[in-house]
């Protein structure tokens, strides 16, 4: 009993506290959503159930099996071709083909449809220049194949960059052997490359499934029945909570499903080797035909996921730039970077409280803390909002009843929406953040503290100093993702508060797509900048 | 008897067996005692605990007249007053080998610190380093600043974690020399966990030989080594899991 006083007390501290709270606050909508689940049913959700569930889920599997396959077909070919062999602009490629992932789905969905439809690009030059009109069904991209079209293009670099990093570190004794012993360039692809990459084409994929599920704005915008267009509708058009809540459970369960799933197919070995002494991949020059067919490939690929929706929009952009800027699109700009700030500098605070308690204990808290940090990661934006809804209704009720305020000040405010933020990209700040910390180890820590500093002192005297970069990555990179989200920021932003996610969509889906070309512009602009930065100029150095 | 320890246990969360197991020591003030055994013997777990950087599962150890940790109590190590060198020196790499040093004197007057920082440089032999950064230095170098880092506070206790694994073999047997006479004229007591028997020989007043977490044999160079030149076989960690059987 005294013992075990003893070692609460001693790691009892402010971080140990502080984490504490912040990995309970990262749980409530969560727990939300589990504890109404099971509440009593109503018309609304048998009807749901009856007639409208398997359309839902149909339809979401539909989606993440064909997107699952060809970003991972794609993501892994590339991976390879520019790991092993050199060609034109292959140096260019490596940090380029992860530009697409500047373009939020939704962006692309309706720059294609813009493109492709009666009064697009390709349909008038056909109609004006060689009088030629074509049959429209060939031209819809607005549905099933089309969403997965546009999915697979703008998420494949997930899988792309993930199995690069790998293959290029890890694979290169292998892939040189097989090379001596004279295997063709297509059988090693097949018979080593992708069986030894399999965990990280498996882990590449499961954030693009990941991505799918959260999507709201793609699968609106083309009309397709799946969990998140069910929320929305169960709750905006029906206004039904409940149902909206229980159709949250049955997604999460769907996902815990998938990441069961992601754990067996990764398989029990990793396929990395314990040795630290890493040779990297030497390509191989490509002469002749392949090599200008690798650049194609490559090429193609580049030009429909971003060259193509890049001048699309640039040029929409041009049309619309004199109606664009006006105060109230400058407002917009200063709320983005208002909310995208405040949420990011709090995730990177708290990234860094969990991550740094983490490292430091052992037990239960190294084991729990990061796992729940990264869950919010899992749950798609429409899921995390309706727990966050049922929950800040229920605590505005209680502060109602007590009288401590008139109105309900809480689900009506901004504050919903920063903790909503805060929740589903806490993962992206605390794996930065995470990584720098292991890189450092914990020796200098501990030799602080012989030196008599504790852990606080620790930690802004040397820990900070030297995992400066990390945590400004972390800051950044959950900057950039709130920057562009779209789905939590429909429904929790209070009234006729606007972000440039939330206005290029409102345009997008008035048929205003041209005015949805500034907004847009300013996302892409601004990611593929930390994209360039990260990929290309940290890489080098 | 300036530290004392009774008693001590200590196993890793998840481990079967314990990493540490019913381990008693006495150390006589500036007296430097080795700690000789094979990696996984439980040594550097033995310097962590006395740091304070685990916590152990049963015992006390005393400092001086501390109670570092009993049943009831733990200091945390940043109140224990203990220096400590790292295997891998741990130097701050952002910090000149100067700021290195005044580290752990926060809380002395400018005056003291620049004073203390002549004294311990003078003492490692690096006069003319003190602006240097850590990578701008050799590994012998930088063994030094480590060690000046964790003198310079004039700790009751200083912790060597293998000291000169880092080391070529040529440079080991001079430092080794140079470390004893150094902490001889400091007159700190001191502990050094080490595999290598010359270093246990050459800077020991008190060898103590561990083996799967227990002291095998305690006592002088000389009467540890005297009898029989060839101690591997005693070192020799034995696998758990035959252990058992």
């Amino acid at each position: 009993m005294l013992k075990w006083f003893r070692d609460i007390r001693s790691n009892l501290n402010t971080w140990t506290v502080l984490s504490i709270v912040f990995v309970g606050l990262i749980l409530l909508p969560s727990l939300s959503i589990i504890l109404q689940f099971s509440a009593e049913t109503n018309e609304n959700w048998n009807h749901i159930k009856e007639f409208m569930l398997d359309t839902y889920i149909v339809n979401s599997v539909i989606l993440v099996l064909f997107v699952g396959l060809f970003s991972a077909i794609i993501g892994s070919s590339l991976a390879w071709l520019i790991s092993a062999y050199d060609f034109p602009l292959r140096r260019f490629f490596q940090w380029g083909l992860i530009l697409p992932l500047a373009i939020p789905p939704y962006i692309g969905a309706y720059t294609y449809h813009g493109i492709l439809n009666y009064t697009g690009v390709i349909q008038t030059t056909l109609r004006n220049q060689w009088d030629v009109t074509v049959n429209q069904q060939y031209f819809n991209i607005m549905n099933m194949p089309g969403a997965i079209f546009i999915f697979v293009i703008f998420l494949f670099p997930y899988v792309f960059t993930i199995t690069k990093a790998f293959l290029a570190r890890q694979s290169t004794s292998l892939v040189e052997n097989a090379r001596i012993l004279g295997t063709s360039s297509w059988r090693i692809y097949f018979k080593i490359v992708l069986p030894i990459a399999r965990a990280s084409i498996v882990a590449g994929v499961s954030l693009v499934i990941l991505e799918v599920l959260n999507d709201y704005g793609v699968v609106k915008y083309y009309g397709i029945q799946t969990f998140t267009t069910a929320i929305f509708q169960t709750w905006f058009g029906l206004g039904d909570l409940g149902s909206a809540i229980k159709l949250s459970g049955t997604l999460m369960l769907l996902i815990l499903g998938l990441i069961v799933l992601e754990r067996i197919l990764r398989g029990r070995k990793r396929f990395s080797f314990t040795t630290t002494k890493v040779t990297l991949l030497q390509p191989v020059k490509l002469k002749g035909r392949s090599k200008w067919l690798a650049f194609s490939y490559c090429m193609f690929i580049f030009t429909i996921a971003f060259i193509i929706p890049f001048i699309q929009l640039i040029y929409w952009a041009f049309l619309t730039y004199e109606q664009g800027f006006s105060t109230e699109f400058l407002q917009v700009i200063g709320n983005t970077v208002f909310v995208a700030f405040a949420a990011a500098a709090m995730i990177t605070v708290m990234a860094v409280v969990i991550s740094n308690i983490s490292r430091l204990n052992r037990g239960l808290i190294a084991k729990v803390f990061p796992k729940v940090t990264i869950l919010g990661y899992s749950i798609p934006g429409a899921v995390i909002a309706v727990g966050i809804v049922s929950l800040f209704i229920g605590i505005d009720e209680v502060i109602y009843q007590w009288g401590w305020a008139s109105s309900y000040i809480l689900s009506t405010s901004i504050v919903m929406l920063i903790f909503a933020y805060i929740v589903r990209y806490l993962a992206v700040a605390y794996n930065s953040i995470d990584s720098g910390f292991e890189r450092i180890g914990i020796h200098f820590t501990e030799a602080s503290r012989m030196l008599g500093n504790n852990v606080t002192k620790s930690f802004f005297k040397v820990d900070v100093k030297l995992i400066r970069g990390a945590i400004f990555g972390g800051f950044i990179l959950a900057f950039i993702d709130i920057l562009k989200e779209l789905p939590l920021t429909l429904i929790l932003r209070p009234f006729n508060f606007e972000t440039l996610a939330t206005n290029a969509f409102n345009y997008a889906t008035n048929e205003m797509i041209h005015e949805a070309a500034i907004p847009s512009i300013l996302i892409v602009c601004i990611s593929a900048i930390s994209i360039y930065f990260f990929h290309y100029v940290l890489e080098r150095e | 008897m300036f530290v004392h320890i009774r008693d001590l246990h200590f196993k890793y969360p998840n481990a079967d067996d314990h990493s540490l197991e019913a381990f008693n020591l006495t150390i006589q003030k500036g007296e430097i005692t080795t700690v000789l055994g094979e990696s996984g013997s439980g040594k550097s777990t033995l310097l962590r605990l006395i740091a304070g950087l685990e916590m152990p599962t049963k015992g006390n150890i005393m400092v001086g007249d501390h109670c570092m940790c009993s049943q009831s109590k733990f200091v945390q190590p940043e109140k224990r007053g203990v220096g400590m060198v790292f295997q891998d020196y741990a130097l701050f790499p952002h910090m000149k080998v100067e700021e290195n040093i005044k580290f752990g004197l926060q809380k002395w007057s400018r005056r003291e610190k620049k004073t203390r920082l002549n004294e311990v440089i003078e003492l490692v032999n690096l006069k003319g380093f003190e602006k240097r950064y850590p990578y701008e230095l050799s590994g012998g170098q930088q063994q030094r600043v480590a060690l000046a880092r964790a003198l310079a506070p004039k700790p009751k206790l200083l912790l060597f974690d293998e000291p000169f694994s880092n080391l070529d073999a040529d440079l080991q047997f001079k430092i080794r020399e140079e470390l004893r006479k150094i902490l001889k004229t400091t007159g700190v007591t001191s502990i050094f966990v080490t595999h290598d028997q010359d270093d246990a020989q050459a800077l020991a007043d008190q060898i103590v030989i561990l083996r799967n977490g227990k002291i095998i044999e305690t006592g002088s160079p000389s009467k540890i080594f005297g009898t029989d030149c060839d101690i591997s076989e005693r070192l020799a960690v034995k696998p758990r899991v035959l252990s058992k059987l």
